[in-house]
C-alpha cells in the first residue's frame, strides 16, 4: 500500500511543483492570447457590446497599406542597423577577447549599459540630440561647417528611419556583443596557434577562423534582431510617433494606435494575431537553426 | 531579450484588463474598508478622482474650502498623464469597476469617452448650469440629448504678440490698435512679411512635417468648419478647408513660419530667443510663455483677439483645449461625486480662484462679470488679459470636437507632410485624407 502511494506521489509531484508557472501562464498569457483571437473576429470600441464580424478585420488588414508599410519600415530599419551592429559587435567582442586588451571589465560594462538604461529616458535624450532646429548634433555640425543647413533627423522619412535605427543600434550593440563574446570564448585557442604556426596573419585568422566559428551565433543574433525590429515600439513612439508620413510606423505601434487612439480593439487584435503568426514563424526558424548543432 | 520585449508588449496589451481589474478590485475593497461608519452622523465617503497634475493644481486651491463644506467626503487624487487616464478608464469601465468616482476629461477626447457608454448621465444635475456655461462646451458632453460631463475650463483662442518685434516692424503695439490693424488673416500675412523683413523673426511656429494642426483647427473653428460637419459627414475636402490649408501653406513656403511643432521644446526655445513674433493659440499659452519659455521677457508680450477670415464674419473666436469632469457610471457614490464636481466647477468662487491662480479660464459665464476679470497682469504690461479671453469666448462658434477628432488630427499632420515633403497638391492630399477618414470612421 505504502509503495503505491509513494509511486503515485512520484508520478504527480513534479507536475504539482511546476504547476504555478503554468497556472500563471494560463491566466496571464494563454487566456489573453485566446481572447484576442476572439476579439479579432469582432468589432469593438472597448466598452459597448462586441459585434461579431467574422474575418472582416483580416480582409481589411490585408488591404490596409499602413500594415504593409509598417512591415516595410521594419525591414528597412532592420537593414539599416543589423549588419552594422553585428559587424561592430564582432569587432568589439574580438577586442575584448584579445589578450592585450586592458580594462576589459570596464569596456564590457560601458558597452552594455545602454541596454538596461530606461529606454524612455534614452529616447528623450535622442530627441534632444536629433532635433532639427536646435538639436545638439545639428548645432555641432553647423558650427564645424560640415553641413550648410540643418539635417532633418526626424523630419524626413529616410532620415527618421535612420535615426530610429541609430538608436536601436546604440541600445542593442552591447547585448549582441556579449552574445558574440561567448561565441568567441568557445573557440579553442589551439586553432589560432596552429594558424600562427602556419604563418597566418591576425586578419586572416579573423576571417577564416573567427567568423566561420561564430557563424551560428551571428545567425542567432540576426534572428533575435529581426523579432526585435518588428516589435519596435518605444523608440519610434517617442522619437517620431511613427512619422513623418508613417515612415517609422511599426506593427506594434500601429496596433497601439488602433487600440488606444482609435478604439478599434477588434482591428487591433487582428494586427496582434497576424503579428503573432509572423513572430511564431521567425521563432520556428530560430529553433530550426539550433537543432542543427 | 528582443523577443521577450515583444512578448511583454503584447501580453501587456492583452492582460492589461485583467491586471487592472485585479488591482482595482483590491482598491474597491480598501475603499469600503476605509469608508467605515461615523458614529455621530453620516457615513464617511471616500471619492477617488482621476486627474492630471496641471488640472489638480487648480482643484487643490479649493480643497480646504471643500473639506470645510463637506467634512464627510474624503477625496483621494490619483494623478496620471491624460492619455494614460483615458486608457486606464477604458479598462476599468470595461470591467464595471467602481473606481474612479470622478474623472477629468479634455474636450478633445470627451466625445470619444462619452461614446463608450460608461459615464453617468447627469442631464438633470447640470440643468441649472445649462445657460450659465458657454454653449459650445455642451456639444461634446452630449449624446442622444443626454449630458455626461460638466464643463470646466475653456481655451479661448487669442493672439499673443511681441511688442518689441511689432514696433520694429512698424506695426502698432497697443492691443486695440493691433486688433484693428490685423483684422483678417490676410492682414496677418502682410504683418508677417513686415516682421520677417524688418526683424528677421518668424510670425509663428508650426512644423511642416509634424504639425499639431492647432492654428489650422482654430481657423476652421472660427468659421464653423471642421473635419466633420453637424451631421457627422467628413468635410475636410470642402473648398473652404482647402482655402485655409492653402493659406497656411503659403505662410510656410514664404518662410514666415518657424519650423517646429507648437508647444514642443524647440518651439518654446525660439520663443525665449525672440525668434517668434506671435502665438495664435488658447488662453493657456499665457502661462507657457510667461513661466516656461520666456520668463525674462516681462512687458514684451501683449494679447489681443485673433484675426478672422473676413472682417464681417459673425464669429471671431475659436477654442483650443479645455477640460470637463464626469462621473463613472459604476461609482458607488454618485451623489457625493456630483457634490464635488458642483463645488469645483459650478461655484463662482472656486472657478475664479482657478482662473486667477492656476490659469484655467472658466466656461462658467457668471465669473465674467466678476471684478476679478479686471486683474492686470504685470508680465503683459499690466494688461487685463482675462477680458480679451472672455471676449474671444463670447464670439466662439458653437462647434464640437466630435468623437473621431484624435484620428482626424493625426491624419491631418500627414497632409502637411505630403505637401511639404512630397510636393503633393493640397487638394489631392486633403481628398485622400477625407477618403481615408470616411473609410476608417464609416462616415459619409
Amino acid at each position: 500500500m505504502g509503495k503505491t502511494r509513494w509511486n503515485r506521489q512520484m508520478r504527480y509531484a513534479p507536475y504539482l511543483y511546476i504547476s504555478p508557472y503554468f497556472i500563471l501562464f494560463g491566466i496571464f498569457s494563454l487566456y489573453p492570447i485566446i481572447y484576442s483571437f476572439y476579439l479579432s473576429l469582432t468589432e469593438w470600441n472597448g466598452a459597448s457590446d462586441k459585434l461579431f464580424i467574422g474575418l472582416d478585420n483580416y480582409t481589411a488588414l490585408l488591404k490596409d497599406h499602413y500594415f504593409w508599410l509598417s512591415l516595410w519600415n521594419s525591414l528597412v530599419i532592420f537593414l539599416m542597423y543589423v549588419p552594422l551592429m553585428l559587424f561592430l559587435g564582432l569587432i568589439f567582442a574580438s577586442m575584448l577577447n584579445a589578450k592585450w586588451m586592458v580594462g576589459k571589465g570596464f569596456f564590457r560594462m560601458a558597452l552594455f549599459v545602454p541596454n538596461f538604461v530606461s529606454v524612455v529616458a534614452v529616447s528623450f535624450v535622442f530627441v534632444l540630440l536629433f532635433n532639427t532646429q536646435d538639436g545638439l548634433i545639428n548645432t555641432f555640425l553647423l558650427n564645424l561647417s560640415w553641413i550648410k543647413s540643418p539635417l532633418p533627423w526626424l523630419d524626413s522619412p529616410w532620415w527618421a528611419r535612420f535615426s530610429v535605427a541609430l538608436m536601436v543600434l546604440y541600445r542593442w550593440l552591447g547585448y549582441n556583443m556579449l552574445l558574440l563574446l561567448t561565441g568567441l570564448q568557445s573557440i579553442p585557442k589551439d586553432l589560432y596557434e596552429a594558424a600562427y604556426v602556419d604563418g597566418a596573419t591576425k586578419v586572416k585568422s579573423f576571417f577564416f577562423i573567427t567568423i566561420p566559428l561564430v557563424k551560428k551565433m551571428l545567425l542567432f543574433c540576426t534572428v533575435l534582431s529581426t523579432i526585435g525590429t518588428f516589435s519596435l515600439f518605444t523608440e519610434p513612439y517617442i522619437l517620431t510617433k511613427g512619422g513623418p508620413l508613417n515612415s517609422t510606423l511599426t506593427p506594434v505601434l500601429m496596433l497601439y494606435n488602433e487600440s488606444f487612439q482609435n478604439f478599434n480593439f477588434g482591428y487591433a487584435s487582428s494586427i496582434a494575431v497576424c503579428f503573432f503568426i509572423l513572430m511564431m514563424s521567425i521563432s520556428l526558424i530560430q529553433m530550426r537553426l539550433f537543432d542543427e548543432k | 531579450m528582443h523577443n521577450k520585449r515583444g512578448k511583454m508588449l503584447l501580453s501587456m496589451l492583452f492582460t492589461a484588463s485583467m491586471l487592472l481589474s485585479a488591482c482595482s478590485g483590491s482598491n474597491t475593497q480598501s475603499n469600503s474598508g476605509s469608508a467605515g461608519t461615523d458614529q455621530g452622523g453620516e457615513e464617511k465617503v471616500k471619492l477617488v478622482v482621476w486627474i492630471w497634475e496641471q488640472a489638480k493644481a487648480g482643484i487643490d486651491l479649493n480643497m480646504d474650502r471643500f473639506k470645510e463644506a463637506y467634512p464627510n467626503i474624503e477625496v483621494e487624487f490619483q494623478t496620471m498623464k491624460s492619455t494614460d487616464l483615458y486608457q486606464k478608464y477604458l479598462v476599468s469601465s470595461n470591467t464595471d469597476d467602481a473606481v474612479p468616482d470622478v474623472l477629468a476629461l479634455e474636450s478633445t477626447n470627451l466625445s470619444q469617452m462619452v461614446e463608450i457608454n460608461s459615464l453617468l448621465d447627469i442631464t438633470e444635475r447640470v440643468a441649472p448650469y445649462k445657460d450659465n456655461i458657454v454653449p459650445y462646451k455642451w456639444k461634446d458632453a452630449t449624446m442622444d440629448d443626454k449630458i455626461y460631463a460638466m464643463p470646466w475650463d475653456s481655451g479661448p483662442v487669442v493672439m499673443f504678440y511681441r511688442n518689441d518685434l511689432f514696433a520694429k516692424a512698424g506695426l502698432p503695439t497697443d492691443p486695440d490698435e493691433v486688433a484693428a490693424k490685423i483684422k483678417t488673416w490676410d492682414d496677418y500675412y502682410q504683418a508677417a512679411k513686415l516682421v520677417k523683413e524688418k526683424t528677421g523673426a518668424f510670425m509663428y511656429g508650426d512644423s511642416k512635417t509634424n504639425s499639431s494642426n492647432r492654428v489650422f483647427e482654430s481657423m476652421m473653428w472660427q468659421r464653423g468648419y471642421w473635419y466633420f460637419d453637424e451631421n457627422g459627414k467628413v468635410t475636410v475636402d470642402s473648398p473652404e478647408v482647402k482655402e485655409i490649408t492653402d493659406y497656411l501653406i503659403k505662410m510656410q513656403q514664404e518662410e514666415l513660419v518657424y519650423d517646429a511643432r507648437a508647444n514642443s521644446d524647440p518651439w518654446g526655445n525660439a520663443i525665449g530667443e525672440g525668434k517668434i513674433a506671435s502665438v495664435v493659440g488658447g488662453s493657456w499659452h499665457d502661462a507657457i510663455i510667461e513661466k516656461q519659455y520666456s520668463p525674462q521677457d516681462s512687458g514684451k508680450w501683449s494679447v489681443t483677439t485673433m484675426p478672422k477670415w473676413s472682417a464681417d464674419d459673425k464669429y471671431g473666436g475659436a477654442n483650443q483645449g479645455g477640460s470637463n469632469m464626469a462621473i463613472n457610471k459604476n461609482s458607488k457614490h454618485p451623489e457625493e461625486a456630483w457634490k464635488f464636481i458642483e463645488f469645483m466647477l459650478g461655484d463662482k468662487e472656486s472657478q475664479t480662484k482657478m482662473m486667477l491662480e492656476a490659469g484655467l479660464f472658466p466656461s462658467l459665464k457668471t465669473v465674467y462679470s466678476d471684478s476679478a476679470m479686471d486683474k492686470q497682469f504685470d508680465y503683459f504690461k499690466g494688461q487685463p488679459i482675462l477680458k480679451v479671453y472672455a471676449q474671444s469666448l463670447e464670439s466662439t462658434y458653437p462647434l464640437a470636437y466630435t468623437s473621431d477628432f484624435p484620428m482626424a488630427n493625426k491624419l491631418m499632420t500627414d497632409v502637411w507632410a505630403k505637401v511639404f515633403l512630397n510636393d503633393a497638391s493640397s487638394g489631392d492630399a486633403l481628398k485622400t485624407m477625407a477618403d481615408e477618414l470616411r473609410q476608417k470612421t464609416k462616415r459619409e
